[in-house]
């Protein structure tokens, strides 16, 4: 609809400076054995995640579904190079990523839209761009072919806290995609929005993914979210986390809230969790 | 709609003020017609400004000191818990001895000149920037700086594009405190033991019994105070805070 009608107007991405010519854009991440311990003053280690061991194949719509509270958030800080593991590697085109190692970008939608209040909307947009060598001009299109993406083109010059919850999240999100990110990696970036504006950011969502072909790790604990989002779903047990099921979804995008394949799917995930929470209880 | 309502508010002022001066003598309330007549007199003459620059570059001295050594050991208390454990109490301490034990010590240790002043100012008003510095460390968003690091923005950025914007309130306030408390501690310092300075001045007049001449270098001070804070400090906050939206009740 009005995304695509946009993007084809837009100038083809990828004509940036700073990435080789012979480097290819794919990002297979191999998550192996991974560990994570939090060690605690009085009662000793804290396992958060336990032996998590899973792949991501390219341009893939993962999602990572876990109650509340697991290591979902930990494990995409590991992810991010923002917390080191205790144990076992995360390879990214088989190299472990490294913070500031150039080789693979990452673009991160938090869970709150962690914007810089004191700087406009186009200046939240760039603030990852600033040190790429590209000209205000290239960043000032960029940002607004990414602006535009999200829906908030004519908010360029705004503050975040003169937006709506909604707008705050789109802007994060742009943020994110401007990087032109290997790798999307999304932490329950929908959850602060009631339903209705959810539904439009996921469809959004979609469609921005379906245009970049993203490779997007996406953590929830909103399983009709998963669910509707992801080719492929991983449900993790909580504390410490490990993969308890692996889900494929074999339904054609865009998909729609009322379709009865995903609402079996939606139940059969909800039977899990609660076989889940059995063997936890026992 | 707000600066009518400043007019007002400083017409209402003045009006009290010549009716209190109707009311008493010239030497309890002097009227704002002699009183600004001794202004623009001692301005006038070069030893009236002399007084004035000496009091005031005291006062900057004194505050430069200050902002150096607050914001050194707010930072420490605000980073460290180890650092924010030892100099609490200090701190405490240094905010509860009154100003005019500062000016009689360092009287005392450095003699009757510049260097006692300035060392008394900054060492009376640091305790008050270490606590704001100490506060604005602590209420950085650390959440801010995750979302940096995972755009794997380099250090100096972080610090320069996320932390240090955050701390700009804080330092703002810190130099309006410590603006206050440096003028007053300025004044009896120069009171004690200066022989130039707005506090000499106040000390030399009230020792003629002049009321008009107390209150037009009380003027004056307030004026240059209001100068620094009109012309100085408010567009430089307005501009560093334009992005907060107008809270209206």
């Amino acid at each position: 609809m009005f995304l695509s009608t946009r993007l084809k107007n837009a100038p083809p991405p990828g004509g940036r400076s700073c990435r080789s010519s012979g480097e290819t854009a794919v990002a297979n991440i191999s998550v192996q054995h991974l560990v994570k311990d939090f060690s605690r003053a009085d009662h000793g280690a804290l396992q958060v995640i336990g032996d998590l061991t899973f792949d991501v194949r390219d341009g893939e719509f993962i999602s990572i579904l876990g109650p509340s509270g697991c290591g979902k958030s930990t494990f995409l800080s590991i992810l991010a190079g923002l917390e080191q593991p205790s144990g076992g590697q995360i390879l990214i085109n088989e190299k472990p990523f490294r913070q500031n190692g150039n080789q693979t970008r990452l673009g991160f939608v938090f869970q709150q839209p962690r914007l810089l209040n004191w700087r406009s909307v186009r200046r939240n947009v760039i603030l990852p761009l600033e040190r790429s060598g590209l000209s205000l001009e290239e960043l000032q299109t960029l940002s607004s072919r990414y602006l535009e993406l999200v829906r908030l083109n004519g908010f360029e010059e705004y503050f975040p806290l003169q937006l709506s919850g909604g707008m705050q999240a789109r802007v994060a999100i742009a943020r994110a995609l401007a990087v032109e990110p290997d790798v999307l990696l999304m932490d329950e970036p929908f959850t602060s929005l009631e339903e209705i504006n959810a539904r439009k950011m996921r469809a959004e969502l979609i469609r921005i993914w379906q245009q970049t072909k993203k490779t997007i790790v996406f953590v929830t604990h909103d399983i009709s979210e998963a669910v509707y989002l992801s080719n492929r779903l991983l449900v993790v047990t909580e504390r410490p986390t490990r993969v308890f099921e692996t889900l494929d979804i074999d339904v054609g995008y865009p998909r729609n809230y009322d379709d009865d394949r995903l609402f079996e799917l939606s139940k059969k995930v909800s039977r899990i969790f609660v076989k889940m929470e059995e063997r936890n209880g026992n | 709609m707000h600066t009518t309502l400043k007019i007002y508010s400083v017409a209402v002022l003045l009006a009290a003020w010549v009716g209190l001066s109707l009311v008493f003598s010239e030497q309890i309330i002097p009227g704002p017609i002699p009183v600004f007549e001794a202004i623009l007199e001692n301005l006038q003459s070069g030893e009236g400004l002399f007084h004035l620059y000496k009091t005031v570059s005291r006062v900057v001295l004194g505050l430069i000191i200050a902002m150096l050594l607050g914001s050194g050991l707010g930072l420490i208390m605000g980073l460290s818990i180890k650092g924010e454990k030892f100099f609490e109490s200090w701190v405490m301490v240094g905010l509860t001895i009154p100003a005019v034990v500062y000016a009689i010590i360092c009287l005392l240790w450095f003699g009757l000149n510049d260097f006692a002043a300035v060392i008394a100012i900054g060492i009376t008003a640091f305790p008050a920037v270490a606590i704001n510095m100490w506060q604005g460390v602590k209420d950085i968003d650390m959440q801010l700086v995750a979302m940096g690091k995972a755009f794997q923005l380099p250090t100096r950025d972080l610090i320069r594009k996320i932390v240090l914007p955050q701390t700009v309130p804080y330092v703002l306030a810190a130099t309006r405190y410590a603006l206050g408390i440096s003028w007053k501690i300025a004044t009896t310092v120069e009171l004690i033991g200066m022989s130039s300075g707005v506090g000499y001045m106040l000390h030399y007049w009230f020792g003629l019994f002049s009321m008009t001449q107390v209150f037009a270098w009380t003027l004056t001070f307030i004026f240059v105070l209001l100068f620094i804070e009109y012309v100085l400090i408010n567009p430089f906050e307005k501009r560093a805070t334009a992005w907060r939206p107008v809270v209206q009740v």
